[in-house]
């Protein structure tokens, strides 16, 4: 039997190692297969020979992966949304150069500059975020349709939201740090905390938000605009908004430094951005804005133009140094503050709908100013705009010398922080709810 | 199997410790058992027999002493080259081999030609009867025929000795009488060297040339079953083989003070040790009308040849075998009577 | 014959140890040793060295690198994490309970009892641990989920929904469905070997019911008990997919996955949690050694019989198929739903899909047929290896006095409490730099990912193996000792073949729960042609449009799983059958 064994293995190392032929190119992507597979089919008849090896791992996974094995590195290209991943990659000297020659790109889309302005990656699509929702849930239970993030921090929404930790998800990072730079940092968390006091869960994959919405366990979730469309494309009874605040963002492709085959990812990139490559991108499966504005001629009517759309102008410019500064800290926030403190905000967020709810049947001013109490306690925040980005904070994330702690003491301080907080929030509620009785 | 094996082999035990941690099993075991003769162990459970069985075997590990096969110290040698063929308790057939697989399984071990294992094999069954049972699996087995599958598989293999642990207790009562007269057949035309382990007196005194009586891990005496009855050499062997009465007592001069004032004589020649008691055997003393031991009938047992009566004697109890021919007048309980021990028959013997 | 006894010079071995069991060891020593050496090689390799590649990070100052135990402090002073110990403890208490009351009837009334069908609800009852990664949770969902068939009906007509699937209870309710195999399949073994006898003196004096079962045949059967709920609970507290497919984080284990898979794989916390991990599940394994102590219930093989079984009266049967088809109903539903997903074209915010297609079917048996191929591969390899090393580290354990023996079974039931991505990450770490002649690195070959695989399903097989080898009566080992078997012909000639069955269960299971796992794969697999099924799973539940497919290729998963296990199955009856053995 032992031997039949290793006579079998044998086989299968051979006929395994026999596969690699005359070109390939290996690439770590967070895209799905549905994204991923007609693009390495047509780009492979483009370019016969080649064969585009697929390895999928979602951002961060990625991330990690190419740091860990760049001593040894066998992959071509990164392939991502996340520009804020590309920044890191860029950081740790990961990405290699590369100016695509492609013409008919966009410089920008929306405000959001389509290239790195050092060359490092280029953006190939767009993507935007906002608020999807399961139509059929939202008839049964007679709730409103949302228009703007606010909407959500209604009391109709309460336990009907979902969104993915930032910190697993690097499309909700961004929508999160949109929405701070949108808002400016306090008003900001105060809008993302009053939303999460509605969450039903916060889900630790990026993709668990739309499937949760399309099974129609929750009604609305917090989601990167694709999600939506091939959502849609696939026949589940969702709809999509962007609010006003939001950024479109390109999703990029990057050569990884001591690429093994740099030729055939080079040729991967352009083909990308030509016109045959931006054209597979309105495909339903995949529904992804193109950043060659001469594709959306080929669109469906409904799809969105980022070049000719009103509520598309004018958006907010995306700082991604900013972004990347506090990436950390913001991730580490939202998790203390709202995710592993999600019950007691949930109960105070509830508490202050009944109060609402109440008021608007007759007003009390001593019970409205306990409620706004209340609310500036939920909003409170343990450090400010400036300290978030300072580096001796970011020191206790990323190990460095002059930190003022360790990450561990930071976020028990955090978290005691909004557990204090909210506490003393829900018992202003109470009192209040109980004069309004 | 035609009785030409190799000539038998004395087995030798010399000053054998042996504890599992801090529990002696056996101590300080002296033995000698000679070429081709049928040898018992017994004793009680956990007396240590079964442990000696296992240290020639090669199953356990003495901490001092050697063991000697035919003059050679076989304790560096692990049991699968010692030659010494054991009949387990259980038999141990092994459930996924025929009959004859089983039998021939010592035989392939030795890689003898295929030729000559078939024949073996074929001479083992047929040794035992059992040749019509070849391909049967064990568990299509009796018990005895089980049995004899488990002899037949361990004699194939022309062992030096051939060790027996308690090969009996498996069966029934009648199984038992016949395969104890098949194995002493079968040991006397083999001529091997044989140990048999048991607890049961009578399949010892019925089937060995020879016994030693263990207690606690001690070889309390050896000899032919009829010396050791007779003469046993302490009270623990004496009350071990067949019914003893057993009296407390102390010597006084040139008599036994029996415990309860009654004297007996002490004939010249006999010395009385230490701490020693009084012994005899039912049969040896009779009823009578007056004596130095006095004592009321408190049962009576009628056996057919014999009627055996107990009498109390100050605080001890004995008993007394009364020969029976139809028409004697049996005595009743609740009669006072004398026993009569015939000062000859009368053993003192210490702990 | 008198000829051949030519003693060899050898190695004596002090003798001091009480038990008969363990004895031996003295001739063939070396080659013992060897082959403890060589697993204990094995197991260095790819168990010990790549965790221990990641988990002294536990140990060191985040940044600096400068040894401290600052950390484990840290771990106490935060209150998540202490909060997140004892719902991690209660959760798996909580779960061996109620997997109890789902095994026991069902191993009970199949083992004891004529009961027809037994084999099929034996083989039923193993199917929730084939539950594939991801669609197996959105099957979950749309069944039990607040808005999933059950709610949305109890709401239509009754205006009330059951909280099935949230916070703690949710994870104990999908756990023990998950885990509660590992009792079945344990508890049954322990109780088809009692012997009837057992149970007729216990009827004879009076007894009879459900005292019967819980004075004579629940504590006979004990051992196997134990053995199985000190794995679930073990498993349910180093599990990370269930808690966190209900978006329970506040476990211990998701916790570690969550920080060394989002903050860093520099951040020492996810690596406390890790090393806190393996030292519960070794303890707990160790405390269900204690329990278990002279508590060998083994019985000698000999002759046939004493093993019937009772018959249920008319009255009783109808409980007892009732009691049984609730059960598997319960433990099922989690597949059936995975089939109606696997058919259905739109379903959601339904009691029912839209519409069914067969079109899922389609596509993944299009361009799947790699990841099925792969799998059948991964875990064929995986499980062979796991046998083989559980069966030679349970005869080490079991039969021999080498002394460390025992840290082998430890060793390779630590494995048991590593996180999947724990020893991903330690396989990249520790062979990413090890290139093969021709530039390739070690760590990308796709044998890596079977030894993972093995690594991680090892205790498995070794818990099988030691069952199988507590079964076979030292006699029959003795015998062939004694008509000159070497201790290595008397475990080819005696041991193996009668080790056989156990062995074979111990594959099924590791090849079963090897065919759909994820975590160490997930970091392992490094391009798609060398991909296992889990892996095409994650792919494609990453899209909308491939939710349908997904289940399909789980459906597909679970069907090739459950044949093999009955393939096999089949073949040990048969074998054992045709070797006289009870079974």
């Amino acid at each position: 039997m032992v031997r039949s064994i290793v006579l079998a293995l044998g086989l299968v190392l051979v006929a395994h190692s026999a596969s690699a032929q005359m070109g390939s190119l290996t690439v770590v992507t967070s895209f799905s297969k549905d994204v991923t597979d007609p693009i390495r089919r047509a780009f492979e008849k483009s370019a016969p020979g080649v064969t585009l090896e697929v390895q999928n791992r979602n951002t961060n996974a990625g991330v990690k992966y190419l740091e860990e094995t760049r001593a040894n590195n066998q992959v071509d290209l990164f392939w991502a949304s996340a520009p804020d991943a590309f920044e890191v990659l860029k950081a740790k000297k990961l990405l290699a150069l590369y100016k695509p020659k492609a013409r008919g790109i966009a410089e920008k889309v929306g405000s959001y500059p389509v290239n790195d302005k050092d060359g490092f990656y280029s953006g190939f699509a767009a993507s935007g975020y906002g608020i999807m929702w399961n139509d059929r849930y939202v008839k049964a239970k007679k709730l409103p349709t949302p228009k703007e993030w606010q909407d959500l921090a209604q009391a109709p929404y309460y336990d009907h939201v979902s969104i993915s930790a930032p910190s697993r998800s690097g499309t909700t990072h961004l929508t999160i740090e949109t929405i701070l730079q949108g808002e400016g940092w306090d008003k900001g968390w105060r809008i993302i905390k009053e939303i999460s006091g509605n969450l039903h869960q916060v889900t630790d994959r990026s993709f668990g938000v739309p499937e949760a919405v399309n099974s129609g366990q929750v009604g609305y979730g917090i989601v990167i605009d694709f999600f939506a469309f091939s959502s849609q494309g696939s026949g589940f009874p969702v709809k999509f908004v962007y609010p006003s605040v939001t950024t479109l963002v390109p999703a990029n492709v990057g050569i990884v430094a001591n690429a093994p085959n740099r030729m055939f990812a080079e040729a991967f990139i352009e083909f990308l951005l030509s016109p045959a490559g931006q054209e597979l991108l309105l495909t339903p499966t995949i529904r992804r804005l193109p950043v060659r504005p001469a594709t959306y001629e080929k669109a469906p009517p409904d799809y969105p133009n980022p070049f000719k759309d009103k509520n598309l102008q004018g958006l907010l410019t995306f700082n991604a140094e900013l972004s990347e500064k506090r990436s950390e800290a913001v991730d580490v926030l939202f998790d203390q503050l709202i995710t592993f403190q999600l019950a007691p905000l949930k109960a105070v967020t509830k508490t202050l709908h009944d109060v609402e709810a109440a008021l608007a049947k007759k007003d009390n001013a001593q019970a409205r100013a306990l409620a706004k109490e209340a609310r500036d306690l939920v909003a409170a925040m343990p450090v400010t705009d400036a300290q978030a980005a300072a580096p001796e904070l970011r020191a206790a994330f990323t190990g460095g010398k002059q930190k003022s702690a360790r990450q561990a003491e930071l976020e028990q301080q955090w978290a005691a922080f909004a557990k204090e907080k909210y506490a003393a929030a829900q018992a202003k509620a109470d009192e209040a709810l109980k004069l309004v009785r | 199997m035609t009785g030409t094996m190799s000539k038998a082999v004395a087995i030798d035990i010399r000053g054998v410790n042996l504890s599992y941690g801090a529990t002696p099993v056996l101590k300080n075991v002296d033995l000698s058992i000679q070429p081709g003769e049928f040898f018992a162990f017994l004793g009680p459970s956990g007396c240590g027999k079964t442990t000696l069985l296992r240290l020639i075997a090669g199953f356990a590990q003495a901490q001092t002493g050697q063991v000697l096969l035919d003059g050679q110290d076989v304790a560096a040698l692990p049991p699968w080259k010692r030659d010494v063929g054991m009949v387990f308790q259980s038999y141990a057939l092994w459930p996924h081999m025929t009959v004859a697989k089983n039998v021939a399984f010592g035989l392939e071990e030795r890689r003898l030609p295929r030729r000559e294992i078939e024949r073996r094999v074929r001479d083992a069954l047929d040794l035992v009867g059992l040749s019509a049972f070849a391909d049967r699996r064990p568990a299509q087995l009796s018990g005895g025929q089980q049995q004899r599958v488990a002899v037949a598989r361990t004699i194939a293999i022309e062992p030096k000795v051939l060790l027996l642990d308690e090969p009996l207790s498996n069966l029934d009562a009648k199984m038992r009488v016949s395969v104890r007269r098949e194995l002493r057949t079968l040991q006397r035309r083999l001529g091997l060297t044989t140990i048999f382990v048991t607890h049961d007196q009578e399949e010892a005194n019925t089937i060995c040339d020879r016994m030693a009586v263990m207690e606690s891990g001690i070889i309390r005496q050896v000899g032919t079953p009829m010396e050791l009855y007779e003469r046993p050499g302490n009270l623990f062997v004496a009350g071990f083989l067949g019914s003893a009465n057993i009296l407390d007592g102390r010597v006084a001069g040139d008599v036994f003070e029996v415990a309860g004032g009654a004297r007996l004589p002490l004939p010249e020649h006999v010395k009385v040790p230490l701490g020693a008691k009084l012994v005899f055997r039912p049969q040896h003393a009779r009823l009578a009308d007056s004596g130095m031991l006095r004592g009321p009938i408190v049962h009576r047992e009628f056996l057919g040849s014999t009627v055996r009566y107990g009498v109390r004697l100050g605080g001890a109890e004995v008993l007394i075998d009364a020969p029976f021919q139809s028409g004697d007048d049996l005595r009743a309980a609740g009669d006072l009577v004398c026993v009569a021990l015939p000062p000859e028959r009368a053993l003192y013997l210490a702990a | 014959m008198s000829d051949r006894a030519a003693p060899a010079p050898s190695v004596r071995f002090a003798d001091t140890f009480p038990s008969r069991a363990p004895r031996g060891g003295r001739i063939p020593v070396s080659g013992q040793a060897v082959l403890a050496l060589a697993i204990a090689l094995f197991l260095l390799v790819f168990l010990v060295v790549p965790v221990a590649t990641v988990a002294y990070v536990a140990f060191t100052e985040k940044g600096t690198g400068a040894p401290t135990l600052v950390n484990f402090l840290d771990f106490a002073r935060t209150d998540l994490f202490v909060r997140s110990f004892w719902n991690s403890l209660y959760v798996s208490a909580m779960t061996v309970v109620w997997a109890s009351v789902l095994a026991l009837p069902l191993a009970y009334l199949t083992t004891r009892f004529e009961f027809r069908g037994a084999a099929l609800v034996q083989t039923l009852g193993f199917l929730p641990l084939i539950m594939p990664p991801f669609v197996g949770a959105v099957a979950m969902q749309l069944l039990f989920g607040r808005n999933g068939t059950v709610n949305l009906l109890l709401e239509e007509w009754f205006d009330f929904k059951i909280g099935l699937m949230e916070g703690l209870n949710g994870v104990i309710f999908l756990q023990a469905i998950h885990y509660f195999p590992f009792i079945l399949v344990n508890l049954s073994a322990a109780l088809r070997n009692i012997d009837r006898a057992m149970e007729e003196a216990a009827q004879n004096l009076g007894s009879h019911g459900f005292r019967l079962f819980r004075r004579i045949a629940l504590p006979l059967a004990m051992p196997g008990y134990v053995a199985g709920a000190s794995l679930v609970f073990v498993k349910v507290f180093d599990d990370v997919a269930s808690p966190l497919l209900l978006n329970v984080k506040e476990m211990l284990a998701p916790q570690a996955y969550l920080r060394i898979t989002s903050i860093g794989i520099d951040d020492p916390m996810g690596y406390v949690i890790s090393v806190v991990l393996i030292v519960l599940a070794v303890v707990t394994m160790w405390g269900s050694a204690q329990v278990l102590k002279g508590k060998d219930y083994a019985t000698a093989q000999r002759g046939g019989g004493g093993l019937a079984r009772r018959r249920l009266t008319r009255g009783q049967s109808v409980m007892a198929y009732g009691v049984v088809l609730l059960v598997l109903a319960l433990v099922l539903a989690p597949h059936l739903g995975l089939v109606l997903l696997s058919l259905a074209t739109v379903w959601s915010f339904s009691p029912l899909p839209d519409d069914y297609t067969l079109a899922h079917y389609a596509r993944v048996l299009g361009d799947s047929s790699i990841y099925i191929k792969n799998t059948l591969l991964y875990a064929g390899l995986a499980a062979a290896i796991d046998v083989a090393i559980g069966g030679a580290i349970a005869y080490l354990v079991l039969r021999t006095r080498l002394p460390g023996r025992q840290m082998l079974d430890w060793m390779a039931g630590a494995a048991l409490a590593v996180p999947g991505v724990v020893l991903g990450i330690g396989y990249l770490r520790a062979f990413y730099g090890v290139t093969l002649p021709g530039g390739v690195p070690l760590a990308t070959l796709w044998i890596m990912i079977v030894l993972a695989i093995a690594i991680r399903r090892l205790p498995y097989a070794l818990r099988a193996a030691y069952a199988a080898l507590q079964q076979i009566s030292i006699a029959l080992e003795e015998a062939a000792e004694n008509l000159g078997a070497t201790k290595a012909r008397t475990v080819r000639r005696v041991v193996i073949p009668l080790m056989t069955g156990g062995l074979l269960a111990g594959f099924v299971t590791s090849f079963a729960t090897a065919a759909v796992e994820l975590s160490a794969v997930l970091m392992l697999v490094q391009n798609n042609s060398d991909a296992p099924l889990s892996y095409g799973l994650y792919v494609l539940m990453q899209t909308p449009a491939g939710r349908g497919a997904g289940a399909a290729l789980g459906v597909v998963a679970v069907i090739i799983v459950a044949v093999c296990m009955g393939l096999s199955q089949l073949a040990a009856d048969r074998s054992q059958r045709a070797r006289g053995l009870d079974i």
